[in-house]
């Protein structure tokens, strides 16, 4: 069985993108982009073995959409940091990596769990996977604007004052511009997991849209965040507000998540709920 | 209030008053009725809504709204009420049969945030063609792929909608089919017949559906005449319709003899991927693509 080997190529590619992340850190740039990417050919190695043993791509049990994430998240890191050079997105996707690598290794059950034939199709893995990396993004995009939120509170409180930023400032302008680099970046993947959501669609179910709960949620997280890019744009704004929009933005992405599993609007009409 | 320039203010009033409007046409004229937009009238009111564009966009200097229309302080009100309105359906059950909340697409207010949105957008792409310099390309190319790319989408994609047809046949094994029931239950009479030779069906081993298919002999009116076989997720492309595995008769399961195809049409899906593919080449170019703020005169 192939996937008792898993965990020796998991442990390895973990341990070279946990070094990786400390690179980029100390600001060793070679070093974290060098592990990083030996990560990634450790992990790929396995991904490639198991298509080979299983005779088809795998990508159609959960678990197996979950090594793709595991896989792209790094590689997505990487990609990120090497365009912008933020010091903590190794260490973020490396972190998320290991959570979905751990739910494989721990509930290693559902590797062996049915896929109904709608769900069988080349477009699930990147509709998932673009999905799930825009989700990191836009989740530390969250958390960068609950800090600057909080940071500006306390300087207010205890009257903290800094060269760049005197009290009552919330955000520098490139502290600001960096976080709408994220934004933007993950309203891509956004539109991309939207996008392919929509070609995938037709291909299933005959309509490219069709105003399921999970598209109309989808389409409101969407409208949600380009609320806040055209903000951003405007000559003089309200930076409190525009985090909180942000914030706001995080939650209707939460529900279109999973919150609409539990919203009474939306039961037992949703193509999106596979029990 | 309404001294120029005119700011976020005003453009959540000219919102505001537009879903004002669309809910006494909802109270005088009833749902918005999309069938009566088959063709050919969709294609006259895409004619004269590119028409009115151009115009708009040539009045612009003379007529302030125009202008005004082409501006973030426009666009991010209309952003807002789009999300407003679009989260009241989410937050409300959507009902065929349903009224206003429960039925948001024929909505006026929802139908006329979704018009408004459009026909910024079709300034706003007016507007950066006329500006457009090749100096700031990686600027100007994904601003035009996102906003017309949307704008193609939203609007053929909505008209279009009223001649799309959809219809299920149910071919019973070793029977020539051609009838087809419609959403209203009557029966169409296609130009594709077909004969089902084989219901495929795997399953798990806990009888759960691995695969179902049909294998099939297509009959057309256009003289084509070949075996196929349709899975789910993989649609048969004949003389302009897809045909979908829609089901099978599920009381008999893997025994089943029976299966449901969906045959689809929609002579508008050229002009929504054009959009679709825009949207993704530009959101690929806004991933790679820099930013820099506050170039734009508002």
């Amino acid at each position: 069985m192939i996937w008792d080997y898993f965990i020796y190529f998991a442990a390895f590619a973990v341990l070279l993108w946990i070094i990786g992340a400390w690179g980029a850190w100390r600001g060793r740039t070679a070093l974290a982009v060098g592990t990083t990417i030996a990560g990634l050919l450790v992990f790929l190695a396995f991904i490639i073995s198991m298509w080979v043993v299983l005779e088809r791509p795998p990508l159609r049990t959960m678990g197996e959409t979950r090594l793709w994430y595991s896989f792209f998240l790094p590689f997505v890191g990487l990609l990120i940091y090497g365009r912008w050079g933020y010091k903590w997105i190794l260490s973020f996707s490396t972190m998320l990596a290991t959570v979905f690598i751990c739910v494989n290794l721990f509930k290693p059950e559902i590797h062996s769990k049915t896929l109904m034939p709608a769900l069988q199709s080349p477009w699930f893995a990147p509709h998932v996977i673009v999905y799930m990396f825009a989700y990191a993004l836009m989740g530390a995009a969250t958390l960068m604007a609950v800090y600057y939120l909080l940071r500006g509170q306390w300087s207010v409180l205890k009257k903290v004052e800094t060269s760049s930023r005197p009290v009552g400032m919330l955000a520098t302008e490139d502290e600001l511009d960096s976080l709408d680099q994220l934004v933007r970046s993950g309203l891509a993947f956004i539109t991309f997991g939207m996008l392919f959501g929509a070609l995938w669609a037709k291909e299933a179910w005959g309509h490219y849209w069709s105003w399921d709960p999970k598209e109309t949620w989808a389409a409101i997280t969407w409208f949600a965040y380009l609320v806040y890019v055209h903000y951003r744009q405007l000559p003089s704004q309200r930076t409190r507000l525009s985090l909180w929009m942000l914030i706001v933005a995080f939650v209707l992405l939460q529900m279109c998540w999973w919150g609409i599993n539990y919203l009474p609007s939306a039961q037992g009409v949703s193509v999106h709920t596979y029990g | 209030m309404w001294s120029k320039p005119w700011k976020l203010p005003e453009g959540f009033l000219i919102g505001g008053g537009l879903i004002v409007a669309g809910l006494i046409l909802e109270k005088t004229n009833g749902p918005v009725a999309w069938n009566a937009f088959a063709w050919p009238v969709n294609g006259i009111v895409v004619a004269i809504l590119l028409f009115s564009l151009v115009l708009m966009h040539a009045m612009r200097k003379k007529v302030y709204v125009f202008r005004f229309l082409s501006t973030y302080h426009a666009a991010i009100p209309a952003l807002v009420l789009t999300v407003a309105l679009t989260l009241l359906m989410g937050l409300t059950r959507q009902r065929v049969d349903g009224r206003g909340l429960h039925n948001m697409l024929t909505f006026w207010p929802f139908v006329l945030v979704y018009v408004y949105v459009a026909l910024i957008l079709g300034l706003v792409t007016l507007r950066r063609i006329g500006q457009f310099k090749w100096s700031q390309w990686r600027r100007d190319i994904p601003f035009f792929l996102n906003h017309f790319g949307l704008f193609l989408a939203l609007v053929t994609a909505t008209l279009g909608n009223a001649d799309m047809q959809r219809v299920k046949m149910i071919a019973e094994q070793g029977q020539l089919e051609w009838r087809a029931l419609n959403d209203q239950m009557e029966v169409v009479e296609m130009p594709i017949a077909v004969i089902l030779k084989d219901f495929i069906m795997e399953t798990y081993d806990d009888g759960s559906p691995r695969r179902y298919a049909s294998e099939l002999e297509i009959v057309t009116r256009t003289g084509k005449d070949f075996m196929a076989t349709i899975d789910v997720n993989h649609p048969l492309k004949v003389d302009g319709w897809k045909i979908y595995q829609f089901g099978y008769d599920t009381a008999m399961g893997a025994e089943s003899r029976t299966s449901i195809l969906e045959f689809v049409r929609d002579p508008w899906l050229p002009a929504v991927y054009a959009g679709i593919y825009m949207m993704l080449a530009g959101a690929l170019l806004m991933f790679f693509g820099h930013k820099k703020r506050k170039e734009d005169e508002v």
